[in-house]
């Protein structure tokens, strides 16, 4: 799906402006500190992302984010999670999406974007490197390399 | 460019449905556009396929399903697979969404006319519960709902033994789906009801199935990477088939009036239910991925012989290429004596009675683009003539189908 106009130009502006490094770390599955998560199953976390529930067993709705395809932590994150290649992930997708099922998570370009959503939504979750995180964040679930 | 779409499209349209596609191209022009600050409420998509296929036959046509009136031969054609569709979305608000899809394939007039395949508005007042009012597409078994788009499968059709006869693309009505979570396993559970939108071509004539009343609701339980479902659905037709004057054709050389009358209240269509049951269960982990479905048609007319198929299918990825192997098949019960040899006739032409080996491969060698390459080898009797069209007195049962396909979404 294309989110038009101004989303994709950004993402790809700053993609241009800094080309992502290839994240070698662990990478964490964190939630906005105030949300009151503190930790999941991978279930929960699939659950999660793939959009089978939105909500936290605390009962608050959870905002997911996701990557973009280009950035490298997007394929590790899913090759980690559920040992799946992006092409899997995004033939799910489109099942849920041309199906009627769901739409998309929302997307941003960075990890470091991801981290700015998590922290600017009440019950933001997204995936980051580990160590970025900082006392904004709970982690909920590691993946290690 | 999906804007324009729908102006083109809404001729067809029920008036609730031309509204909504209306109110929602009008909410896309003003908000896709000009206003920069609300364009991530907007979202537009698209999917398509590109396919070429032939068979080892000429004795009978090959379809993807029976909303084809032709198909293929021993010579490649493109129409049987290529499908091509454009899907608009509006949020509105959190809890409110509107989307239009239009799809362009093979239909039963024999042109790619675009239809528009679904144009709803969806309610989400909390993560549990999600509302659809509009036209929405059918989920008569697993799997279904997302038939036309190849991207999201491994094969290159939904194997025809089990989808071959749903020519149910859509409805206008209404559904609810209620997920519930079982520690962190998934309950979800939906129900569906509506009025049916579309034709089945029959030889040269079209059955119209529009305003047929259809309804039905599903179970599903996931576990990990294990999901079971069980659904059942119904359709009553509001029609009988244009085959009256195919009998009184035979009046009075053949037949007599009264006995033509009674042969076509014999096979009437008009009223009667038909009834769909399927289970399913599908593995997806790592490279694997696992399919097992079974469905039981009972058909309340007559004029239909009832079935039970399934399909098996498994598929390993290596790298970016993924072999898959799968058997499918269908049988037909035959009906007790008929009342004369015409109404047999009607009654052998929905008989099926074959299996398919399926081998092939998905290659992804894009981002978003897949290519398929399959091999149907389908060996039934001759007299499995349902799922074909214009059999010829020749035909054996066997058939081997070769198919080469680009899916795509973007």
């Amino acid at each position: 799906m294309k989110r038009l106009p101004t989303c994709s130009l950004v993402a790809l502006l700053a993609l241009l402006a800094a080309p992502p490094a290839l994240a070698t770390g662990s990478l964490a599955v964190v939630v906005n500190a105030r949300c009151g998560v503190a930790l999941l199953t991978r279930n929960e976390v699939v659950n999660i992302f793939f959009g089978r529930y939105r909500q936290f067993f605390n009962g608050r709705e959870a905002q997911p984010v996701d990557l973009v395809d280009s950035n490298p932590a997007r394929s590790q994150f899913y090759r980690r999670l559920v040992g799946k290649d992006l092409s899997e992930i995004n033939a799910y997708w489109s099942r849920q999406i041309f199906s009627g099922r769901m739409q998309a998570l929302p997307k941003v370009a960075t990890p470091e974007e991801a981290a700015r959503w998590v922290a600017a939504n009440p019950c933001g979750i997204g995936f980051i490197e580990q160590t970025k995180v900082d006392a904004r964040f709970n982690i909920v679930y590691e993946l290690a390399p | 460019m999906a804007i324009s779409l729908f102006p083109k499209l809404s001729g067809s349209l029920s008036r609730p449905v031309r509204r909504l596609a209306l109110a929602l191209a009008v909410a896309g022009a003003a908000c896709a556009w000009p206003a920069a600050g609300q364009a991530g409420d907007f979202t537009i998509g698209g999917f398509g396929t590109l396919g070429a296929v032939r068979t080892s036959s000429d004795d009978v046509e090959f379809v993807r399903d029976l909303s084809q009136p032709r198909g293929a031969r021993s010579h490649w054609t493109g129409r049987t697979d290529s499908i091509f569709g454009l899907q608009a979305s509006w949020r509105i608000n959190p809890d409110f969404e509107a989307v239009v899809q239009g799809v362009s394939r093979y239909r039963y007039d024999r042109t790619f006319t675009p239809d528009i395949a679904s144009a709803y508005l969806r309610y989400e007042p909390n993560p549990a519960l999600s509302l659809r009012f509009g036209r929405l597409g059918t989920e008569f078994f697993m799997l279904a709902d997302s038939r036309q788009v190849g991207y999201s499968y491994l094969t290159v059709r939904p194997p025809g033994d089990y989808f071959w006869f749903l020519p149910f693309f859509s409805i206008d009505g209404a559904d609810a789906a209620l997920t519930v979570p079982v520690a962190d396993n998934m309950l979800r559970g939906k129900v569906y009801y509506g009025v049916a939108d579309g034709k089945i071509p029959l030889a040269d004539r079209q059955w119209d199935i529009g305003g047929s009343p259809l309804m039905g609701a599903y179970l599903e339980y996931q576990t990990g990477a294990w999901v079971l479902r069980g659904s059942y659905a119904n359709i009553r037709f509001n029609r009988d088939l244009p085959i009256a004057q195919d009998f009184f054709a035979l009046v009075p050389a053949y037949l007599t009036a009264g006995q033509a009358r009674g042969a076509l209240e014999y096979l009437e269509t008009d009223g009667t239910r038909s009834h769909y049951y399927s289970l399913g269960l599908v593995y997806d982990s790592g490279p694997w991925q696992f399919q097992v479905l079974l469905n039981s048609i009972d058909q309340g007319s007559k004029a239909f012989e009832s079935s039970w198929g399934g399909y098996v299918l498994a598929g390993y990825r290596v790298a970016s290429v993924t072999p898959y192997l799968g058997y499918s098949w269908i049988d037909s019960r035959r009906r007790g004596a008929s009342v004369h040899p015409g109404v047999a006739v009607v009654q052998a032409d929905s008989h099926a009675d074959q299996g398919t080996v399926i081998v092939g491969a998905r290659w992804d060698a894009m981002r978003n683009v897949a290519f398929k390459l399959q091999w149907d080898a389908i060996r039934g009797d001759s007299s499995s003539i349902f799922p074909y069209r214009r059999e010829q007195p020749d035909w054996d049962g066997r058939l081997d189908v070769f198919s080469l396909t680009m899916d795509f979404v973007f």
